[in-house]
C-alpha cells in the first residue's frame, strides 16, 4: 500500500512538472525609470509576464508606454531598476548574444553587401564566412533574395531589407527574436506578406517571439498571446490568450474570432471609437 | 520551355547590353563635349593674355606672359630642375599627408573609445585648431632644420589636426541603433568598433582627405619658402624676388598639375573602399 502511495505521489509529481512548464523568458516586478531635466519618469512599474517556449507573444500599449524600453531590457541593451529576468528559469545577467533583434529600421550595414549583411550575427560569434556561406545562401535563396546576395542594401526594397533583415535574425538562432514594429514602415501589401514569411519561419524553426506593436490587427492575427499594458509607468493590465486555428495572417483576420479580439483589446486600450464624448 | 525562357533571359541579356552600351557611348560623347570646352576656356584665356601682353596692355614685367611661361618651361623641363623640384615638393606633401593623416585619423577614431578622455582634450583639440597652424612654421624649421623633414613635419602639423578632428566627429555620430544591434547580437566593443564606427566613418575621412592634400602641399611650399635648396616653393620664391614672373608661372602650373593629380587619386581610392556609395550616386535624381 505504502509502495503504491509513493508511486502515485512520483506520478502526480511528475503529471504536474509536466503540465506546469517552465516560461522560456519572465520578467518579475521589473521597475525602470529614466531622468529627465531633473526629476525622474518611471517609465515601468513592477511588470511581470512569462513567455513560453515557441510561444508567440506581442506587447500592445498606448503609445509611449514604454513598449521600446521593455524591448531595450529584454535585449540586454538597458539595465533595469529593479526586478529579475529569468531565463530557462535561471536569473538571466545578461541576455545580449542570446536574443535576436529586429526594429522597424532595417538596420543593414550599408557597407556590406545582402550576404556579409546575413551572416553578421554568426560572424560576431567567431563564425567564418566560409563555414555559413551554404547556410545562408540557402536562407537567401528561400526568401527570394537569390541574384541579390552581393547586392548593397541601397539597391533594395522596403520589403527586401526587412526580409534580409529576418535571415539575419533567423541565421543566428537566437533563443527568443525580439521584433519592435517590424513591418509598420512598409505598405500592406508587403506588410501582409512579411507577416506570412514571418510566420511560416517561426513555425519551422520552432522560435520563440516577442512582437512589440501599436498594431492590434497585427498583434492578433500573428499571436498566440497579447499583453496589454497600461499607460507610463507601465504595467501588465492583462493578457489574452488568442485562439485562432487558421495558420496564416491573411486567414487569420477572416477568422470568426477576429473581430471579437480585435474589439476586446480596443476595449482595453480604451481607444475611443466616436468623435467627441 | 525551360530553353524558351532561357533564350528570352538571354535577348534580354543581349538587349540590356545593347542599352548600357548605347549610354555609355552617350555618356563619353557628354564627357567628350566637356573636355573640348574646358580646353577652349583654357586656351582662350591663354590666347587673350598672349595678345594682351603683345598689345602693351598687360605689363609682360609684372604678369610674365604665355610665351615666355612657355619657354621657361621647356628649359625647366631640358635641365631637369623642374623634375627636381616637383620630386622634392611632391615627395615631402604626400608623406607629410600619409603622417598626418593616419595619425590624426587614428587618434580621432581612437578617442570614441573612451568618451570621457574625449570630453578631456577636446578643448584642447579646439585650442591648437583654432591656431593657424602655418604660424608654427619658423619653429618647425628650428626644430627640424631646412631640409626636407622641416617641410614634411610642417604638413603633418597641417593635416593631422583636420584628420583627427574630422574622424572623431564622424565616430561620435555613427549610427547608434546599429552599434545596439550589435551589442544585442553579443557584439564586443571591439567588433562594434571596427565593423560598425571604422566604416560609417570612411566617407567623412576620404571627403577630409582630400583637403587634406591642398593642406599636404601648402605645408610643404610655406616651408620650402622660409628655408630651402629644392622644391616647387623655392623656385617660386627665388623666381618672384628676381622679378622673374614667367618662372613663378611655371612653379606655380606645376603646383596646380601635382594637385590636380592627388585630387583625382584620392577620388580613385574612394572608388574602391566604397562601392556601396556608388550605387548610391547611380541612384540619385538629376534635378
Amino acid at each position: 500500500m505504502g509502495v503504491f502511495l509513493f508511486y502515485l505521489g512520483i506520478y502526480a509529481w511528475k503529471f504536474k512538472s509536466m503540465t506546469m512548464q517552465t516560461p522560456k523568458l519572465s520578467l518579475r516586478n521589473v521597475s525602470k525609470s529614466f531622468q529627465s531635466k531633473g526629476h525622474e519618469i518611471n517609465v515601468l512599474d513592477k511588470l511581470s509576464f512569462d513567455v513560453y517556449d515557441q510561444d508567440f507573444v506581442s506587447i500592445i500599449g498606448p503609445s509611449g508606454c514604454g513598449k521600446t524600453t521593455i524591448f531595450n531590457i529584454i535585449a540586454g541593451l538597458l539595465k533595469p531598476d529593479e526586478g529579475e529576468i529569468y531565463m530557462d528559469g535561471e536569473v538571466a545577467t545578461g541576455l545580449r548574444g542570446k536574443v535576436g533583434y529586429m526594429l522597424q529600421k532595417d538596420l543593414l550595414l550599408p557597407w556590406r553587401t545582402v550576404l556579409q549583411n546575413v551572416v553578421l550575427g554568426l560572424e560576431l560569434r567567431g563564425t567564418p564566412l566560409k563555414e555559413c556561406k551554404d547556410v545562408a545562401m540557402e536562407y537567401i535563396y528561400t526568401y527570394g533574395l537569390a541574384g541579390f546576395e552581393h547586392a548593397y542594401p541601397k539597391a533594395l526594397s522596403g520589403g527586401m531589407k526587412q526580409r534580409v533583415a529576418l535571415i539575419r535574425t533567423l541565421i543566428y538562432d537566437p533563443q527568443v527574436i525580439l521584433l519592435d514594429e517590424p513591418f509598420s514602415a512598409l505598405d500592406y501589401q508587403t506588410r501582409l506578406y512579411l507577416e506570412g514569411v514571418l510566420v511560416e519561419a517561426v513555425e519551422t524553426f520552432n522560435k520563440t517571439v516577442i512582437l512589440v506593436t501599436h498594431d492590434i490587427d497585427e498583434a492578433v492575427a500573428l499571436s498566440k498571446r497579447v499583453v496589454v499594458l497600461g499607460a507610463r509607468p507601465a504595467s501588465v493590465k492583462s493578457v489574452h490568450e488568442i485562439n485562432i486555428g487558421q495558420r496564416t495572417p491573411i486567414e487569420a483576420r477572416s477568422d470568426p474570432n477576429f473581430s471579437g479580439y480585435f474589439h476586446a483589446l480596443c476595449a482595453e486600450l480604451e481607444i475611443q471609437t466616436k468623435v467627441g464624448s | 520551355m525551360e530553353e524558351a525562357m532561357g533564350n528570352t533571359a538571354l535577348c534580354s541579356a543581349k538587349r540590356n547590353g545593347a542599352r548600357s552600351r548605347s549610354k555609355l557611348r552617350l555618356a563619353i560623347k557628354g564627357s567628350m563635349i566637356t573636355a573640348m570646352v574646358q580646353l577652349g576656356i583654357v586656351g582662350g584665356v591663354l590666347a587673350v593674355w598672349q595678345w594682351g601682353v603683345q598689345a602693351g596692355i598687360i605689363s609682360n614685367f609684372l604678369v610674365g606672359s604665355p610665351a615666355g611661361i612657355f619657354v621657361k618651361m621647356w628649359q625647366a623641363m631640358l635641365d631637369g630642375s623642374l623634375w627636381m623640384d616637383t620630386q622634392t615638393t611632391l615627395v615631402e606633401a604626400i608623406v607629410g599627408f600619409l603622417i598626418g593623416s593616419l595619425v590624426g585619423s587614428v587618434v580621432g577614431l581612437s578617442l570614441w573609445y573612451s568618451p570621457i578622455f574625449a570630453r578631456i582634450v577636446e578643448p584642447f583639440i579646439v585650442a591648437i585648431n583654432s591656431v593657424p597652424k602655418i604660424a608654427f612654421a619658423p619653429m618647425v624649421i628650428l626644430w627640424f632644420g631646412t631640409g626636407m623633414i622641416s617641410k614634411i613635419m610642417l604638413a603633418v602639423s597641417l593635416t593631422a589636426i583636420v584628420a583627427l578632428i574630422a574622424a572623431y566627429e564622424a565616430a561620435k555620430n555613427a549610427d547608434h541603433d546599429l552599434q545596439a544591434l550589435l551589442l544585442a547580437l553579443g557584439g564586443t566593443k571591439h567588433q562594434i568598433f571596427f565593423k560598425v564606427v571604422v566604416p560609417s566613418t570612411l566617407p567623412a575621412m576620404i571627403s577630409t582627405f582630400r583637403i587634406n592634400i591642398g593642406f599636404g602641399l601648402v605645408g610643404a611650399v610655406v616651408g620650402e619658402f622660409i628655408s630651402s635648396s629644392h622644391g616647387l616653393g623655392h623656385m617660386i620664391f627665388n623666381a618672384s624676388s628676381l622679378y622673374d614672373l614667367n618662372s613663378v608661372w611655371v612653379g606655380l602650373f606645376a603646383l596646380m598639375f601635382v594637385g590636380f593629380v592627388l585630387y583625382y587619386v584620392v577620388d580613385s581610392i574612394e572608388r574602391y573602399l566604397l562601392p556601396w556609395r556608388q550605387v548610391e550616386a547611380n541612384q540619385r535624381l538629376r534635378v
